[in-house]
């Protein structure tokens, strides 16, 4: 038998949003696990030198590794135990009454070992898309790499990926790495995005590429990789609306390096091994306002849905943090029950990508947040609602919304009328936008 | 006569753009043809006009740049020229090609007290053919009764799983279902079972369609049952060609990698020195097993009575969670596959518990040009049908493999008849990895007999066939997986998230039998990098590792050889500016 380490909550992930789950319920007393694979807490903010973290949680603009040092610092104080790399290879739940999960970890320092707690918290991030996923055809020579991957070389381990870049999509990582490898004095040919207008945050677009003179070219992608070895050209070439390659716009781009930040999928692969469906909008497993996915089981951060701020990141690992303490702490007083509140589904109507949490559970205390992305740029802005048996509870006017930008919405769950079993989000856009 | 009614044949499809002469047997096609489908076709139709291959040489205008390929040695820049380590050296047997089939030469050659060296000129085995493929055992249905194909693939498929045993690499036998699609097919039962007694294949049944969905229950509806072919295994092909070359180092063989064979030098009828880019050695015999360049190789010994010609096959890989929805090999041939020279794909269930899909076949040039496609990702999409559970969205990669065909879609395995010290193992396409212990066996066989003309060989006694597997952790039990940590704790740090592979295999692998210098070296031994992430996590993690082993700097790591590195050099700082704790 291996050795087994109890706790209240295990964390698995050390990330922003591991970090305040960790905290938030360290904090409400609860004995806490924190696991991270890497040999250091902070998830990608340590690869993330560029500043503009933390302008909501703390009014200031904070390069990332300064935003991971807050919530670094603060665990390093608790009594929060961090198992630095080590890896989570399964989890199970038990069958036995109270349930919990078991984590059976590997680590270079600790061996191999068994974790268990009554409630688990999934901070497992995002990955990204490659390649091969937006099926770029042609030849595979080195000199094809993420926008991460580049960021990590570049940022952590002080290596140059290339001499001539072409960058496809025009993802917030995209653009950050536009200006990064300028500023390392790597040519960026251009910013290429499949779609009509840039997928990244405004302040990147003007920060990134503007100030830098780095030309985007809108509506455009790259189909095919040259050469053999290296990475000699890319073939580019004009979209349309719907995606598709204009036949007889392609035309040859030299450079030794294909960067591409065309998109992340939040990784869930616990998640699914511990039978969670996952919200095909979202990607991420279906949640309440406080990350609960049922059965003790709290999922946050880019794992439950791709953020665009890193602070909304810490506040759902901190509802999330919350409420798995909750629930451990609940179990332990109730003799192993915890009595699941009555819930409303959140559902987004015409006009949003999602929703996000898919469920308000009514017993719980204090605001639910809602967050959520509308599927289109509404210039106009647009006046949001949440409506519930036809009654509108709230609204709130936005000046401008735009697919990439996350917006948030918090209601008191004791304003949800008895008897109704759904919340629509609503979208009433302006006739300017409604073409 | 046979020549004649083949040119008036040509010249009536193709007018006065197409010659044919006979050399040596052997039909020679010259001339100029507008597209590389007419010089397809001219070489077709040239089979059985000699008593021996076919040599096309006919330039298509749409692909002149093919022909440049035609006779010269491969080219690489990137190599460092200069070093000429095998001057003046003197070895029995040269095996041409670290493939699957030179490799496994290699190793068959070592269970005999002869010197052996094998070449390869890229920076690993398994470069090419021998990683680009489904890594189907095949059961030898498929192929032309009385071929060779048909004969050494029964007997590959029936050493292949002691071989597997011996060289710690794993094998299954998960058999393949032949679904039939209607009652037509259904009708061709009998026709089946006898082409399958013709070529000796080793078990066959009819499976009812209530007994195929008993098997496969997300298999697709309207089936009418199955051919059902429980021979039929898998295997990681790049994993079993290294552990061949493996076995061949340990017991004496020496395997010189980024080693590119210019020519030869012959003394009569005889080659005397083997001519490298690392200089010239003598060879008692000669072994041809250079995959796509076989024909080029034989040109340098003047013996090129055959060309190849190049089929182009891509195989989808679909994310490791859909590995449960099916547990045999599953196909569902349409009947013009009866007739086609391939065997038309399907879904493979792979050892690594993958489902693969593919391969298409289709005629490109390009000895070594592994593009994909989306025409040819759209031709996979039909074998989604087979099972009802699958969908494209589970791809997590895809790659292409070029097929060395010869005109006769068939292998040439023999003594050169024009060059005494000679041995070719050509035109090894599908079923070529089933096939290659056969091959193998069947060449040491022929390089022996050539040898024992001029010198004594004997067994060796102190060859060992047991290759210890190399420790794969995340297979072991919780307990074992805990010794093997505690023993040496870089076991327990997981360097690739997807794979589950650990720092301490990827340093076992770089220490293994064979150097082992690049990114793809490595992940074809440890797997790091094969998962749905592609590597943008473990990418730097292993480039550490490899720039640690190989004593290196971080920027000079390549990704597959000289040519390929992965960062051209430092930043401006040449410091991370994150942290790392």
């Amino acid at each position: 038998m291996v050795d087994r380490k109890e706790y209240d909550v295990l964390v698995i992930g050390g990330g922003p949003a591991g970090l305040a789950a960790a905290l938030s319920a360290s904090g409400t007393g609860a004995r806490v696990g924190l696991i991270e694979r890497e040999e250091c807490l902070g998830g990608i903010l340590k690869q993330c030198v560029h500043d503009g973290f933390g302008l909501v949680r703390f009014g200031q603009m904070l390069s990332g590794p300064e935003y991971a040092r807050r919530f670094i610092d603060l665990v390093e104080g608790s009594d929060i135990a961090v198992h630095l790399e080590t890896f989570v290879h399964a989890a199970r739940r038990l069958a036995s009454a109270g349930g919990g999960y078991v984590l059976e970890c590997v680590s270079r320092d600790e061996g191999v070992f068994e974790a268990y707690a009554p409630a688990l918290v999934l901070a497992t991030g995002c990955r990204e898309r490659s390649d091969r996923q937006v099926f770029i055809h042609g030849d595979r020579p080195a000199g094809v790499l993420t926008a991460g991957l580049a960021q990590h070389l570049v940022n952590i381990e002080g290596v140059l990926p290339g001499r001539r870049a072409v960058i496809l999509g025009s993802g917030d990582i995209g653009l950050i790495m536009a200006r990064r490898l300028t500023l390392e004095g790597m040519e960026v040919e251009g910013v290429y995005e499949l779609k009509a207008e840039p997928s990244g945050l405004s302040r990147n677009l003007q920060q990134c590429l503007s100030d830098f003179g780095i030309p985007l070219h809108l509506l455009m992608t790259v189909v095919e990789i040259h050469g053999k070895r290296r990475v000699e050209a890319v073939t580019a070439a004009r979209v349309d609306l719907r995606g598709s390659v204009i036949a007889g716009s392609e035309r040859l781009v030299e450079c030794d390096t294909l960067v591409l930040s065309v998109g992340l999928i939040p990784e869930n692969e616990l998640a699914l091994s511990l039978g969670l469906g996952l919200d095909p909008s979202t990607k991420g497993p279906k949640v309440d306002q406080g990350g609960g996915a049922g059965e003790g089981i709290f999922v946050c951060g880019n794992a439950l849905h791709v953020n665009d701020l890193v602070d909304y990141v810490s506040e759902s690992g901190e509802a999330a943090g919350r409420d798995a303490a909750g629930h451990a702490l609940s179990i332990g007083a109730a003799g192993g029950t915890a009595a699941p509140g009555r819930r409303v589904a959140v559902k987004a109507g015409p006009g949003f990508l999602y929703a996000v949490p898919q469920f308000i559970d009514l017993s719980r205390p204090g605001p639910a947040v809602i967050y959520f992305r509308v599927n289109s740029t509404l210039r106009e802005g647009a006046r949001v609602s949440l409506s519930a048996a036809g009654e509108t509870l709230l609204g709130k006017r936005y000046p401008a919304l735009r697919p990439p930008e996350m917006e948030r919405l918090e209601i008191d769950p004791g304003r949800v009328p008895e008897g109704c079993d759904s919340l629509w989000l609503e979208l009433e856009r302006k006739e300017a936008d409604l073409g | 006569m046979k020549l004649d009614k083949l040119r008036s044949a040509l010249r009536k499809r193709f007018g006065d753009g197409v010659e044919a002469r006979e050399d040596r047997g052997s039909i020679v096609l010259e001339g100029q043809l507008p597209s590389w489908e007419a010089r397809l076709e001219a070489g077709s139709r040239a089979v059985g006009a000699g008593s021996r291959g076919v040599v096309n040489d006919i330039v298509a205008d749409d692909c002149a740049w093919a022909a440049s390929e035609r006779l010269d040695s491969p080219r690489d820049p990137g190599r460092d020229e200069g070093e000429k380590g095998l001057e003046g050296l003197s070895f029995d047997v040269a095996v041409i090609g670290g493939g699957v089939v030179g490799c496994a030469v290699a190793r068959e050659l070592a269970k005999w007290r002869v010197s052996t060296i094998l070449l390869e000129k890229e920076e690993d085995v398994a470069f090419h053919a021998s990683s680009r493929n489904d890594g189907m055992i095949h059961d030898g249905f498929a192929a032309r009764p009385g071929s060779l194909k048909a004969k050494f693939n029964i007997l590959g498929n029936r050493l292949w799983e002691a071989l597997a045993w011996e060289l710690g690499i794993e094998f299954r036998r998960p058999g393949s279902i032949v679904l039939f699609r209607n009652a037509a097919t259904q009708a061709l039962y009998p026709a089946f079972a006898a082409r399958a007694a013709m070529n000796h294949v080793d078990g066959w049944e009819y499976w009812s369609p209530r007994r195929v969905r008993a098997e496969e229950p997300n298999v697709c509806d309207g089936q009418h049952g199955a051919f059902f072919l429980p021979s039929a295994g898998v295997i990681s092909p790049y994993r079993a060609t290294v552990a061949l070359a493996e076995s061949a180092v340990m017991n004496g063989v020496r395997v010189e990698l980024g080693t590119c064979v210019k020519g030869f030098e012959k003394e009569g009828d005889r080659i005397a020195r083997v001519r490298t880019d690392r200089g010239d050695f003598r060879a008692s015999v000669v072994v041809n097993a250079a995959g796509n360049w076989a024909d080029v190789v034989a040109s340098f010994a003047d013996d090129r009575f055959f060309s190849l010609h190049q089929r182009r096959g891509t195989d989808m890989i679909l994310d490791s969670q859909a590995g449960g929805l099916q547990r045999h090999i599953m196909a569902m041939p349409s009947i013009m596959q009866a007739k086609s020279t391939t065997k038309g794909g399907g879904l493979v269930t792979t050892v690594e518990g993958n489902i693969l899909v593919g391969p298409t076949a289709t005629e490109l040039p390009g000895r070594e040009s592994y593009a994909t496609s989306t025409s040819e990702l759209r031709t996979l999409e039909r074998h989604f049908r087979i099972n009802r559970r699958l969908l494209p969205s589970m791809a997590i990669t895809y790659f292409a493999g070029v097929r060395a065909c010869t005109w006769e879609e068939d292998f040439i395995i023999e003594r050169s008849r024009r060059v005494a010290n000679l041995v070719h193992a050509a035109g090894i396409q599908s079923p070529g990895l089933a096939s290659a212990p056969a091959i193998a066996e069947e060449v040491a066989r022929i390089s022996l007999d050539v040898l024992c003309a001029t010198m004594k060989v004997s067994p060796n006694a102190s060859f060992v066939a047991v290759r210890d597997a190399p420790l794969e952790l995340r297979r072991l039990s919780l307990e074992e997986r805990a010794k093997a940590v505690s023993r040496n704790p870089s076991y327990g740090r997981i360097v690739c998230r997807c794979e589950e592979v650990s720092e301490g295999e990827i340093r076992d692998a770089m220490k293994s039998p064979l150097p082992v210098r690049s990114l793809d070296a490595v992940k074809r031994r440890a797997r790091p990098g094969m998962g749905r992430c592609h590597g943008g996590f473990c990418t730097p993690r292993v480039m550490e590792i490899v720039a640690d082993e190989l004593g290196i700097g971080i920027d000079e790591v390549t990704k597959k050889g000289p040519g390929s590195r992965i960062a051209v050099g430092m930043t401006k700082s040449g410091l991370g500016e994150g942290f790392r704790g």
